[in-house]
């Protein structure tokens, strides 16, 4: 059987050398798991699930893209330039790009899709992203009938300007362009129940074929793509049950599929299967209410981080999927900084004799206590995922060890963003998925209606601030290094761990980065365009 | 019996269908949580756009409020439109899933009587037999296991170890639809929510059978020289049939809630992961919308059963 299989092996070897060395082929369809169906709602400044977001970044094609690297790419866009003040960016259009329908996409479309997005009985979600734009605040409420800041400058050629600059302007405008020939005429508000949502008409490499419920979306390439037809014929994202994914992976009938931790030894095994561990934008904390007086001394929130045990937290509880945080810009981004980083390993001592010499003294029951303040808080856990709850566990038991009482309190998701909302927590656990650009203001500014922990530090805020009117990256890179220092001392959450994303891909899809960043393997979804089947 | 049928559903039903619907609009109105709070996790989302959502979404009336006004939509034959950023109508969506929810809430049915009342025949002819014993405790087993738990058995034995049957999901994309494809994709689910009613059905078979067959009738037909066959299937058990359909109207209600936990394992393309979707992130009116359609089902099935049992059995008459 040995002497057999060696032939075999070498033979294998060979073919696909020999078909990888002839290049792209046509054909094929491709699977792209889904465990949640999208909803039909497949427009791009209109969705708010993500899976919905899948399906328009194939059908629609936005200005730019999001490359590997995390850096904005041109697409509709051949190319951009911002103003001397850095306060317009103007954007150049590609010429003779087309709908699915065959109508040219023009500077027109571009205004109206961002212009959409500023009405006052605009539906959707994504208004903050584009609220520094000139004029953008009066047009929303309904002051004013036009936004200066919005200026179509001839077909192919459009001027975005804000009031000063803003750094993280260029990557936001991802967006997929719609086609204004055909929506124009419905109202604003009216917009989202309109047909369109359910078949959609973009100018990306995918047309959208059909959608059922619950079962899969088709799509088929774009025979006339203007940045050339994809290779494969088909595209389907085909939901699967999360527990049978493993044995849609094995039995070949998906070829690309994000799968969880627990899976992982399972699905590593299965031969014709490559997966890809790599690290995603975000990251999980432990959140301290710094209303309360006994959190609002750095040494306690200091203490608590070196008392508890995060690295046996990601090496046995994660089983060695994620990489321990102590700041929240992620690895992945080019803002991210080591430098001047204290990682607190894990030091009970340490953390007990910085909580003594701080004052704190054990009480009648051994917990510590300070000037009528005690060290019993409970920990807010949303349920539903085991690695959290375990996770809370080992919190619970090494704060004991410190002289610390921890009582945990498991809510169901939404249960406990209410209490978090409400500020009626002491500590909380959750996590934050990020966007391409690290500015960390919508989270972290005393003024930000996210900042949870109540943080409020002056410098930082001025560095919020800086970060987001600085348009030179190098100069920009040191004012967000400054800021992790800064929140990295302070720590009003204490941070627990980075995420990993666990991709699962089939031997046959060629064309992928092997190497992938935050982004995947198939770069979002860009990939898709130009990844190919072996036959 | 038609008055006995109208007052059924005008004294009976409808009120308590009016009083389901206010109980239950009430306790998810108060329940933690609200449905703009998935939004949160938006990028760069402003409070403003929540607050706006809210009041698109009519979440700032008060309760009686909300719930009037849900009500007058609904006797006016609309269910509203789901608060997901789809924004569709409530009906849409539940007619889209129906037809999927039916097939397999029927075909688990239909294995409940084909198979439960052979087996417990069987075990009713032969009792205390190895074979009745048997029979009895893998009822037991039947009544006792999860749902959730057989189903993720019988997806480990049969689509992973012996790869003879898909892993849940439906038909792929561009998969022809055949009857035999339908049977695949449909066994395992309709076994695993079936499995309840095939051992309730068996244990109730037996017993029912049991207490037929000690009665004075069917001494009186063995005497005459009957066979023993003649005797348990042409006398005994159709009297033995009878309580078994009482039976049927009251498992239909257990059968479409357990369909929401089995679709979920299978992702079977029904309603229930609509519905737990729905739970999940207070989608209102797609929550209020299945619940009333399981309500006005669970009703029409009780219903129905009292009727059938009036034609099964001449002797019971409605006035």
């Amino acid at each position: 059987m040995k002497k057999l299989l060696l032939p075999v092996v070498v033979f294998c070897l060979l073919f696909s050398a020999v078909a990888a060395a002839q290049g792209p082929v046509q054909g094929g369809t491709f699977r792209y798991a889904l465990t949640t169906n999208p909803r039909g709602m497949f427009n791009p400044i209109l969705n708010t699930e993500v899976y919905d977001g899948y399906i328009n970044s194939v059908v629609y094609d936005g200005l730019i893209y999001i490359d590997e690297n995390l850096e904005p790419q041109p697409k509709i866009a051949k190319s951009w330039e911002f103003s001397e003040d850095g306060l317009a960016l103007t954007f150049y259009l590609h010429q003779g790009v087309k709908f699915h329908d065959g109508v040219e996409l023009t500077a027109k479309d571009v205004a109206y899709t961002y212009k959409t997005i500023l009405h006052p009985e605009y539906t959707g979600v994504r208004y903050g992203d584009f609220s520094m734009l000139v004029g953008a605040e009066d047009y929303h409420n309904g002051l004013a009938d036009q936004v200066p800041g919005i200026k179509v400058v001839d077909d192919y050629t459009i001027t975005f300007t804000t009031s000063e600059p803003f750094a993280p302007l260029l990557s936001q405008f991802t967006y997929g362009i719609l086609p204004s020939h055909l929506l124009a005429h419905i109202p604003v508000g009216e917009l989202e129940l309109a047909d369109f949502n359910r078949h959609p008409i973009g100018s990306g490499p995918f047309k959208f074929v059909e959608f059922l419920t619950d079962q899969h979306v088709l799509l088929e390439a774009n025979e006339d793509y203007f940045f050339g037809r994809p290779n494969i014929d088909t595209l389907v994202f085909q939901r699967v049950a999360e527990d049978a994914l493993p044995i849609y992976i094995r039995q070949g009938r998906v070829d690309y599929a994000e799968i969880s931790p627990e899976n992982y030894l399972e699905v590593s095994s299965i031969p014709g299967i490559d997966v890809y561990v790599y690290e995603a934008l975000s990251y999980n904390y432990i959140c301290f209410n710094m209303r309360q007086p006994r959190f609002a001394d750095p040494v306690v929130r200091q203490a608590i981080t070196y008392g508890f045990d995060r690295e046996t937290y990601v090496e046995v509880l994660r089983e060695g999927f994620g990489i321990v945080a102590n700041a929240p810009i992620p690895m992945a981004s080019w803002a991210f900084t080591s430098e001047g980083i204290n990682e607190y390993p894990y030091d009970p001592e340490l953390a007990a004799q910085m909580l003594a010499e701080a004052g704190w003294k054990p009480g009648a029951d051994g917990v510590l206590e300070k000037e009528g303040m005690r060290l019993e808080f409970e920990l807010l856990v949303p349920e539903g995922t085991r690695v959290n709850e375990q996770m809370a566990l080992l919190f619970q038991q090494n704060m004991e060890e410190i002289g610390i009482k921890v009582n945990l309190v498991f809510m169901e998701f939404s249960a406990a963003v209410d209490r978090v909302d409400a500020r009626q927590f002491d500590t909380f656990t959750m996590g934050w998925s990020l966007s391409v650009d690290p500015d960390p203001y919508g989270i972290w500014h005393s003024t930000s209606p996210w900042n949870d922990p109540g943080f409020y530090n002056e410098r930082s805020d001025e560095l919020l601030e800086l970060g987001r009117r600085e348009t030179d990256p190098a100069k920009r890179k040191e004012i967000y290094a400054e800021w992790q220092r800064l929140i990295n001392h302070e720590l009003p959450t204490m941070f627990l761990s980075y995420g990993v994303t666990i991709a699962a891909v089939s031997e046959r899809v060629q064309g992928i980065d092997t190497e992938p960043g935050p982004l995947g393997p198939l770069v979002s979804l860009d990939k898709l365009a130009q990844i190919w089947l072996l036959q | 019996m038609w008055r006995y049928i109208v007052r059924r559903i005008f004294v009976q039903g409808i009120p308590v269908l009016l009083g389901f619907t206010f109980v239950l609009y009430f306790v998810i109105t108060i329940a933690p949580g609200s449905p703009v709070t998935h939004l949160r996790g938006v990028p760069n989302i402003d409070e403003e756009t929540i607050a706006r959502r809210q009041a698109q979404l009519g979440l700032n009336d008060s309760f009686p409020v909300q719930y009037v006004k849900w009500l007058g939509r609904v006797l006016r034959g609309d269910l509203g439109l789901s608060f997901d950023s789809s924004r569709r109508p409530v009906s849409e969506l539940i007619l889209e899933r129906m037809p999927a929810t039916i097939l397999l809430s029927a075909s688990s049915i239909v294995l409940g009587w084909v198979i439960g009342i052979p087996v417990g025949i069987l075990s009713a002819r032969y009792q205390y037999s190895a074979l009745d014993y048997v029979i009895t405790f893998l009822a037991f087993v039947g009544i006792s296991a999860p749902s959730f738990f057989f189903g993720l058995l019988l997806l480990y034995v049969f689509a992973a170890r012996l790869n003879v049957l898909p892993a849940g999901g439906f038909f792929l994309a561009g998969e022809p639809r055949t009857l035999v494809g339908y049977v695949q994709y449909l066994l395992l689910p309709s076994i695993t929510l079936g499995l309840g009613s095939i051992a309730g059905i068996a244990r109730y078979m037996r017993s029912s059978l049991l207490e037929v067959m000690g009665q004075d009738f069917l001494r009186t037909a063995r005497a005459k020289g009957l066979s023993e066959n003649k005797v348990v299937y042409k006398h005994a058990l159709r009297n033995a049939l009878l309580p078994i359909l009482t039976l049927m109207g009251f498992t239909i209600p257990s059968i479409f809630s357990g369909a929401v936990i089995v679709e979920n394992i299978f992702a079977w393309p029904g309603l229930g992961s609509l519905a737990i979707q729905a739970v999940n992130e207070r989608n209102y009116p797609v929550i209020m919308g299945i619940n009333l359609m399981f309500a006005v089902l669970i009703f029409l099935g009780s219903l129905i059963a009292d009727i059938s049992y009036a034609v099964v059995d001449p002797r019971i008459r409605y006035e």
